[in-house]
């Protein structure tokens, strides 16, 4: 006997997570001010002010651009990245594979900052361009770049979705598509491609998503010409007309939320048939790469290209930046050197504590978030049931609200429901806030791998006697452990960076890098942020290191 | 950094011997203070900690921190630090449940912070040091003025002359325009629109003169860039790619300026709008009398010494010396100097209407100049 009751709890509790922000925000949408406040009143003028403003329709306009750049650069790209990591005898991959992740390390802000320090009118890569070529012939400033930087920098998000099918994949029918006389690429294309296509399409999908509530980047790059993107657009809306205006926001919001129904729904297509691709069947496989010959050099420098463009430019303006203090054409470097900016972070007993609560809250917050996940991944595994299917819907909902904005909806509930209300302002406020934005990235990872282990294996578990939860451990567990462990790693990088969802839950003591690093950025002390950024980074890379020596390995 | 924990039993011994041996508390109160000051001190430390929501950010309020934790080791300051907008939002929804947990609130958006007193968030206290800061930086013992940071122009050195540099808003017009070519896209200032501190500068400069306006367009004729933060606009001013930055907040563009010495500073010599960084004590404040005592503290005559001399705030007692402080510019600028008083028309400034009207002002000035 399969019970379903279980598994509709677990949706049903889902749903009420993810739907009592979203009611909250269509409430508040509809009122002249602050919920909470005396003077709020019943209004729909809130979504004519909105829709009337001009602004409202650059912001969407650069915001459609910028998604669809998005998903037009980072999914090829991090689609075949994925492939030759996984799939190709590319050489360097061992080293390769913690670099792919170090453009998720940085806060966006500090990577826009890095940008300008290396590119920027008075960059040092521009300086030495000029000294060499002549005017450079880029702006950094400019929307074409802004497309470019956003995609790239994306392209981790792509491959850890694609990486973590393709390692499941096993390699027998390559080789038999070798063995025939298929060329590599025709392999690729023919052979390994279709298998990994519902990866593709869910990542597709979700860096889609991600291109519309997109903050950090835009946030720095279109500051000085007030390029807005929809998230920016709405962040304006709290100082535009005095006090914040969090009707007009909720109403940007809504908005966002309504684009994710076409999204889903392309989703649905694009999955129609994605049962046929399980491919974790029941006989161990051992994995052969696929011999590049002289290409795989091609490959590889493609792949440098791409590091030395999203990490190498960013991390090297960051770094110099944290040297010296101060930069461009006009100061010869070594008069402004200086050991002040790490010396500084010392005077700051803050610094410490914020880097324990990062590494806590990403470390085991990821593995708490995680286990949510997973639970709700398998409440919905293989039901055909309607409800689990409203899920599809719902859970990309929470993205649709930019961290500050989910932040802010959840620090209300805790504040404002009796029973949560001694745990406002607590890491487990934080952390309830982080696990909601990011449920749509990780589930996603999490219900793809679920959904890759072959159904005959499950069906045979249930025959020999095999309850839900025994099926669930010994079974679909164990054999999806690559994308759990990715999903794993993916929370620790996001939440490791994350910086505006804690603004309003954050307590005493309870700080954390991103914030500390945003503020301090903020404030005008880039001396400092710019070592803490560098600080963050290897905290950062060393632990992912460490990880993946001590047999935390998506390849395992 | 960990504290004691102050148990019931340890709250009741203060208690106790600040009523048996008034004596000795007596000891601890500053010079000046009432008699019963002593109580609040004792109380104060028996609720052993005070809770402080602010936008000063760490590394400039570290100082004064330190200092007040020697002045009372026994009362734990929790500095939480949040963005001006962000940190008005906080608090009035905590406010809003019952269950604000700010003490203090102490920041530099002085319109958002007098609506708070406006929305019945501030508490009445009459600070004994009330008497030693200005008379305009007190309202109703409800809202107290802690610093006086003028609002001042910067620019690069190794771009434009010191002689060049003009001093006045009118003197900048006109060079930005007919230096137009050579200034293109290298004058950098707030976006009124996007930063509720560019509006309140700006918005009180067009309040003093006519000046304004005219800049407002030598900005359009120059493509000039608009900021959400002082820091973006000091890194790049000191960077070279702008040469000019107009309404930067004086304690961020001294201290940029003492880093580097390429980066000036001009204080505007038509006027120089001052504003403040305004601290309440909360109505459902947890910790009242400590709240009082870290009021008395930032307004006292060693917290602002603090305050102006090694958070290069700018102390607001004219009784404390040194070049970051209300003494040292008024040594300098004098009459110049136009601080922004505290009262109930610094809610003009968050009237929506005002906002989109002055918003309209400024884009049409700034289209004029293009």
């Amino acid at each position: 006997m399969r019970s379903d009751l279980w598994r509709n709890n677990i949706v049903l509790l889902t749903a009420l997570f993810i739907l009592a922000p979203v009611g909250l925000i269509l409430w508040q949408s509809f009122l002249t001010d602050a919920f909470f406040s005396a003077r709020a009143n019943p209004t729909a003028d809130t979504y004519s002010f909105v829709l009337s403003d001009p602004g409202f329709w650059d912001a969407l306009q650069n915001t459609v651009i910028l998604s669809a750049g998005m998903v037009v650069i980072a999914v090829p790209l991090g689609s075949l990245l994925a492939f030759l990591m996984v799939r190709t005898d590319m050489p360097g991959r061992r080293w390769i594979e913690p670099a792919i992740f170090l453009p998720l390390f940085m806060s966006p802000m500090v990577l826009a900052f890095g940008y300008i320090v290396s590119i920027g009118p008075s960059g040092f890569w521009s300086t030495w361009w000029q000294q060499t070529f002549g005017a450079p012939f880029w702006n950094v400033y400019s929307m074409p770049m802004l497309v470019l930087v956003v995609a790239l920098t994306h392209v981790p998000h792509v491959y850890i979705y694609v990486a973590t099918a393709l390692r499941t994949v096993p390699s027998d029918l390559e080789e038999a598509a070798r063995v025939a006389g298929g060329a590599p690429l025709t392999v690729a294309m023919k052979v390994t491609l279709p298998l990994v296509w519902p990866s593709i399409a869910v990542s597709a999908v979700l860096v889609a998503f991600l291109g519309f509530e997109l903050f950090g980047l835009p946030y720095v790059l279109g500051d000085q010409d007030g390029r807005l993107v929809l998230a920016t657009y709405l962040y304006k809306f709290n100082t535009l007309l005095g006090r914040p205006a969090y009707q007009l926001m909720a109403v940007v919001v809504i908005f966002i939320m309504l684009v994710t129904l076409p999204l889903v729904m392309l989703q649905r297509r694009m999955l129609r048939s994605a049962q046929r691709y399980s491919t974790i069947g029941g006989k161990a496989t051992r994995s052969h790469a696929v011999p590049l010959g002289p290409w795989k050099w091609v490959a590889l420098a493609g792949v440098m290209i791409w590091l030395y463009a999203v990490v190498l430019l960013p991390l090297s303006g960051v770094a110099l930046r944290s040297f010296v203090t101060t930069w461009g054409p006009l100061v010869a470097i070594r008069d402004v050197l200086t050991f002040d900016n790490y010396h500084k972070l010392a005077d700051l007993p803050l610094i410490r504590r914020s880097i324990v609560n990062t590494l806590l809250l990403a470390f085991v917050g990821g593995f708490a978030s995680l286990c949510v996940y997973a639970l709700i991944g398998l409440a919905s595994h293989r039901s055909q049931a309607k409800s689990t299917r409203v899920l599809d819907f719902l859970v990309l909902l929470p993205r649709a609200m930019p961290g500050i904005v989910a932040g802010l909806v959840v620090f209300w509930i805790f504040l404002f429901v009796p029973f949560l209300k001694p745990w406002v302002a607590s890491l487990v406020a934080m952390w309830v806030a982080y696990t909601l934005v990011w449920l749509p990235f990780g589930l996603r990872l999490v219900s793809n791998s679920f959904g890759q282990v072959g159904r005959e294996l499950e069906e045979a578990a249930y025959v020999t006697g095999a309850g839900q939860a025994r099926v669930a451990r010994d079974v679909i567990l164990p054999l999806a452990k690559h994308g759990l462990l990715a999903a794993w790693l993916l929370a620790f990088l996001l939440y490791a960076r994350e910086y505006s969802t804690g603004i309003f839950l954050m307590g005493q003591g309870n700080e954390v890098m991103g914030t500390m690093l945003v503020s301090l950025w903020n404030g005008g002390n880039i001396d400092v942020a710019s070592s803490l950024a560098v600080v963050n980074t290897l905290v950062i890379a060393g632990g992912i290191a460490l990880a993946l020596r001590l047999g935390v390995r998506l390849d395992a | 950094m960990t504290h004691p924990k102050v148990t019931a039993l340890g709250r009741l011994s203060a208690y106790a011997c600040a009523a048996l041996f008034p004596t000795l508390a007596f000891s601890q109160i500053p010079e000046g203070y009432p008699a019963d000051y002593a109580e609040i001190i004792a109380k104060a430390e028996a609720e052993g900690s005070v809770v402080i929501y602010a936008n000063t950010e760490h590394a400039a309020v570290e100082a004064i921190l330190a200092d007040f934790a020697k002045a009372y080791p026994k009362i734990r300051a929790d500095y939480i630090e949040i963005k001006a907008a962000d940190l008005f939002s906080r608090v009035s929804s905590e406010a809003a449940a019952d269950a604000l947990k700010a003490d203090i609130v102490w920041s530099s958006a002085m319109d958002l912070q007098y609506q708070m007193v406006e929305d019945g968030i501030a508490a009445e206290y009459g600070s004994p040091e009330k008497g030693a800061i200005p008379e305009w930086a007190s309202y109703n013992d409800r809202i107290y003025g802690t610093t006086f940071e003028p609002v001042v122009m910067v620019y690069n050195s190794k771009i434009i002359a010191d002689d060049q540099m003009p001093t006045t808003r009118d003197g900048l017009a006109k060079w930005l325009t007919e230096n137009r070519v050579e200034m293109k896209g290298k004058v950098a200032t707030y976006d009124p629109e996007r930063s509720g501190l560019g509006f309140f500068a700006v918005n009180e400069d067009a309040k003093n003169g006519d000046q304004l306006w005219p800049l407002v367009t030598a900005f359009g004729a120059v493509d000039a860039k608009f900021y959400t933060s002082t820091g973006t606009m000091l890194e790049k001013i000191s960077a070279g790619e702008h040469a000019i930055g107009y309404n930067i907040i004086g304690p961020y563009a001294y201290l940029r300026a003492a880093r580097d010495p390429n980066v000036k500073v001009v204080v505007p010599q038509d006027f120089t709008v001052v504003l403040s960084r305004l601290a309440i004590i909360t109505e459902q404040a947890d910790h009242p009398n400590a709240a009082r005592v870290f009021m008395d503290y930032l307004l006292s005559h060693r917290g602002q010494t603090v305050v102006g001399n090694e958070a290069h705030l700018f102390a607001i007692r004219p009784d404390v010396e040194g070049p970051a402080t209300i003494a040292g510019l008024t040594a300098e600028h004098g009459d110049l100097l136009k601080p922004v008083s505290i009262g109930p028309e610094l809610l003009d400034a968050i009237q929506p209407m005002a906002r989109l009207a002055f918003f309209r002002e400024w884009a049409d000035a700034l289209k004029a100049g293009k």
